[in-house]
């Protein structure tokens, strides 16, 4: 069980720099193997951007990523995705025009081996490997309650139901750790429970790791193990929720003094 | 032909009834079909029997003996049908508990019935067994498992959620007295290797007179009863409803009603096992709009609020729909009711009309039938509570030869049109084997040797449902001179206004719900009142759309509610119904209640029917405000959540006066 309470992934100092505008300076950050990690923070404390970072989105200017002890810094969007980090995005990012189905089902590409002729005949191998990956995509249908909108087209789910869609696809790609972008923002309190569940069911049931981004602070409180503050690029205060909820520091950052 | 049939007059049990589908159809015939993953799966009638064999074996390996009780809740699926037969090859009896009863409730069942085993759904289900919590008292219990220690195993089907983990989120699944379905149907597998035909004696051994299964009835009044219902019942109950259709072995039925109602277990286990019909599941209880239209049943079984909700759906389909397609809507939907009233009159409209009506068919009954997937119904049933006239002449004139049936837990099913006979406002004559007369106050009075055997632990209860050898059903009706019966209401719910002036409540709910903006009502008045008041439960999301395509902004249910303009449209419904009511009990004023009415804080029913005495004396401070001069009141309303929790709510409530 070492490797699962290790550490998953490691970020060590980075810094980045638009231009001159410092948006990240000299972060570290540890995910451990089975916990939810919430980073959270005021407008513009580098929250995304440090996700941009992880999955290779940006490129920071110094430090490093260390991903099961692989530097992961360099590597491009695909390789590190390839490498089982999967993410989800604060503005959701899906095809519109195709089903709940289909877009789990174009996460799985990356697993998929046969070729586009293959795929074409739709024969013995290309046939039987379909098989294989609906099989995996109607796991995650099952997991995330989707029955109902297997075949809807994602344009027209409501808000809420399109970010479920949207963990759904990260967890077809099979990763070994997860980020999350403002899973539950803009969803009401019905939706925000549903969301807090599945994540929670995520890490208790498939054992897979959650870096968190999120805004709202009663459900990082509820939910996450261990929680990073940013302010200004910055960490200013790393613990479990009940440390953070009641540091100085914390209040000063989102209230003002 | 696969071995001996069986003598079919000796067919007095269901195990009896599957053995012969058995031995008739093999594996060359489907008995069952479930979606699951996406995909429909089907079992044959080897699959069922074989299933149901080995789980018998599991059971009784566990040390189940006749007689034992065995408790089944979840959704309709499968594995529900193979538990009860399972059960009852075992010559045990079934305790049929409904999905979404609360700890408390499911720990009466338990206790009242003594069951030793329950077989449950997935981890919503086990989790009640498992997990301390709170009852509406507010007193605390440990978990079932604790404080029953006479239970021996909790049996689930669906692991989801109790995979593997010990340490997992709610419970301890770790628990040795859960245990898988799969898991039991091996140790029933190895078990039948040392005791090659105890199944088969088993099922020999069998009476008509053991007691299949416990239905609780569902209580508008008091703790819940448990209705004993014999193999016999079961079997000829079902047997008196087949003569009247003739349900075919190819045709199929949409299992959607739960199991734990009587009707269900008529038609879903008893239907299917009698006339070998295919049963089909639904992935989900969502998604039954969508599976419905993939099945195309021949056979399907709704309440009332069902068919409501289509044509509700329907309604505000066509309000979306394309000028075109409204305009055609409009001009034959008149042309179907106009022949539907001809074929309800005299049996066969006129030539000329038969042709409006085929054209009519063709250009928009077929394909709205198919949208909702009623395209292929031939018999489709509502029953549990009066349907009212205008949605059962709407499905006439769609061409859906919607029929009506009553009984209950107590009686089974004793009434049903035929074919050829079609009333709205009636629910048919009796069936084969059942007599049905009215006692002097106008109660309905039934006998038949298919009735149920008595509650159980409660002969005084039972005895006083009787007059005689007839039934006395509590129901207030009225037989035609054909010989149909008419249900006007409850005996309990006729109620009187100041100087003895009768009214039924029931009739002007149920035409109040048929407007797509209503979804529940409760009509008030009594002999202390002088007039009739009611209290309207809006429909969330018919009068949502409503208020958006006004652009009357709204926050919550209880904002919307009280807007001025959903007002004076409930105003404009409530007056429409008033117009067809006797003067003295038409509805005067009304209150759109704050909240939905709930089923979790007991204001309905298990089956949804509104508890009339509970809301009469939850809102009481409603209703003496509908009765004073206050135009407007201050609520402070507890809600209880799921889990137990309670809560409060500020809010100010209109009285409207019409």
């Amino acid at each position: 069980m070492a490797e699962q309470n290790g550490v998953k992934l490691k970020v060590q100092g980075i810094s980045l720099y638009f231009g001159k505008l410092r948006a990240l300076g000299g972060v570290d950050i540890e995910v451990r193997g089975s916990e939810i990690l919430a980073i959270i923070g005021p407008n513009g404390a580098g929250k995304s951007c440090l996700l941009n970072c992880i999955n290779g989105f940006y490129r920071p200017q110094e430090g490093e990523i260390l991903f099961e002890g692989r530097n992961i810094t360099h590597l491009a969007t695909h390789k590190i995705a390839e490498l089982g980090i999967s993410r989800t995005f604060q503005n959701i990012e899906l095809y519109t025009g195709l089903s709940v189905l289909d877009n789990l089902m174009a996460a799985r590409h990356l697993h998929m081996k046969q070729g586009a002729l293959a795929g074409a005949f739709y024969f013995g191998p290309a046939y039987r490997e379909e098989m294989k990956h609906r099989e995996v995509v109607e796991d995650i249908i099952d997991f995330l309650e989707m029955e109902a909108i297997r075949k809807k087209v994602v344009g027209l789910l409501p808000y809420g139901m399109r970010k479920r869609v949207e963990l759904g696809r990260a967890l077809a790609l099979e990763p070994k750790i997860l980020l999350l972008d403002e899973p539950m923002a803009g969803m009401n309190i019905d939706e925000k429970e549903d969301m807090a569940r599945f994540i929670i069911d995520t890490i208790e049931l498939r054992r897979i790791p959650i870096m968190l981004v999120e805004h709202d602070m009663e459900v990082v409180v509820d939910i996450a193990d261990r929680i990073v503050v940013l302010d200004f690029g910055n960490k200013i205060a790393e613990g479990i929720p009940s440390e953070i909820y009641a540091s100085p520091a914390v209040i000063k950052a989102y209230i003002g003094e | 032909m696969l071995g001996i049939q069986m003598d079919s007059s000796n067919l007095d049990t269901l195990p009896k009834l599957l053995k012969n589908n058995y031995l008739k159809h093999g594996d060359r015939k489907r008995a069952m079909r479930v979606k699951q993953r996406g995909i429909w799966q089907h079992y044959t009638w080897k699959d069922y029997y074989q299933k149901v064999k080995w789980l018998s074996l599991g059971l009784i390996s566990l040390g189940m003996e006749p007689g034992d009780k065995v408790a089944i809740l979840g959704e309709n699926k499968p594995q529900w049908y193979w538990a009860e037969l399972a059960v009852q090859s075992a010559r045990g009896t079934v305790i049929g508990i409904f999905t979404d009863c609360l700890p408390a409730e499911v720990k009466f069942y338990l206790d009242n019935s003594e069951s030793r085993f329950v077989i449950a759904h997935d981890q919503e289900q086990v989790d009640k067994f498992l997990v301390s919590y709170r009852d509406k008292e507010g007193n605390d219990h440990k978990s079932i498992v604790e404080e029953n220690p006479g239970l021996k195993k909790i049996i689930y089907w669906d692991d989801k959620g109790m995979r593997g983990f010990g340490s997992a989120p709610i419970g301890d699944y770790a628990n040795p007295v859960l245990m898988s379905l799969d898991e039991l149907m091996k140790t029933g597998r190895d078990y039948e290797k040392s005791n090659a035909q105890l199944f088969e004696e088993n099922i020999e051994n069998g009476k008509g007179d053991d007691i299949g299964i416990f239905l609780y009835t569902s209580g508008t009044t008091g703790l819940p009863k448990g209705a004993m219902i014999r193999q016999r019942a079961l079997v000829d109950g079902t047997g008196a409803w087949f003569a009247v259709d003739r349900w075919q072995q190819q045709e199929q039925y949409l299992s959607f009603l739960p199991p734990a109602w009587i009707t269900e277990q008529a038609l879903g286990v008893g239907g299917n096992l009698l006339s070998g019909m295919e049963i089909n599941f639904p992935e989900e209880p969502e998604t039954v709009q969508e599976n419905i239209r993939e099945i195309g049943p021949d056979i399907l079984f709704w309440g009332p609020r069902n068919w409501e909700s289509v044509t509700r759906l329907i309604q505000a389909k066509m309000i979306d729909t394309s000028v075109l397609r409204r305009f055609m809507y409009r001009i034959f939907l008149p042309v179907g009711f106009k022949a539907a009233a001809l074929r309800l009159a005299v049996g066969r409209p006129g030539w000329l009309w038969l042709m409006f009506y085929s054209i009519a068919n063709f250009s928009v009954f077929r394909a709205l039938k198919d949208k909702v997937g009623l395209l292929k119904v031939r018999c489709a049933y509502s029953a549990g509570a009066a349907i009212s006239p205008e949605i059962f002449r709407y499905f006439q004139a769609i061409g859906v030869n919607i029929k009506q049936l009553y009984g209950s837990t107590e009686m089974g099913l004793v009434t049903i049109h035929s074919d050829d006979d079609v009333r709205p406002e009636t629910c048919g004559p009796p069936m084969p084997g059942y007599e049905i007369r009215l006692s002097e106050e106008g109660e309905v009075m039934v006998r038949s040797d298919k009735l149920f055997a008595g509650y159980y632990k409660k002969p005084e209860a039972t005895q006083k449902t009787y007059r005689g050898n007839w039934y006395m059903s509590g129901d207030f009706g009225h037989i035609e001179e054909n010989g149909h019966l008419i249900i006007i209401d409850r005996m309990d719910d006729l109620k009187e206004l100041s100087g003895s002036r009768k009214f039924s409540p029931q009739y002007a709910e149920i035409r109040l719900r048929f407007s797509p903006y209503i979804k529940d009502v409760l009509i008030i008045g009594s002999k202390e009142r002088d007039f009739v008041t009611s209290i309207v439960n809006i429909d969330t999301e018919n009068v949502g759309r409503w208020a958006e395509s006004r652009k009357i902004p709204y926050t919550t249910f209880t904002d919307l509610s009280q807007k001025n303009q959903v007002i004076d449209m409930m105003k404009a419904e409530i007056a429409r119904v008033n117009k067809n009511l006797p003067e003295w009990s038409r509805i005067r004023k009304f209150v759109n209640l704050h909240k939905e009415f709930d089923a979790d804080e007991d204001e309905l029913t298990r089956t949804r029917k509104i508890r009339r005495e509970f809301i009469e004396k939850r809102y009481d401070y409603l209703i003496t405000a509908l009765y004073s001069n206050q135009a407007e009141l201050q609520v402070d309303a507890p809600i209880i959540y799921r889990d137990g929790r309670t809560g409060t709510m500020k809010t100010s409530i209109k009285v409207n006066e019409l």
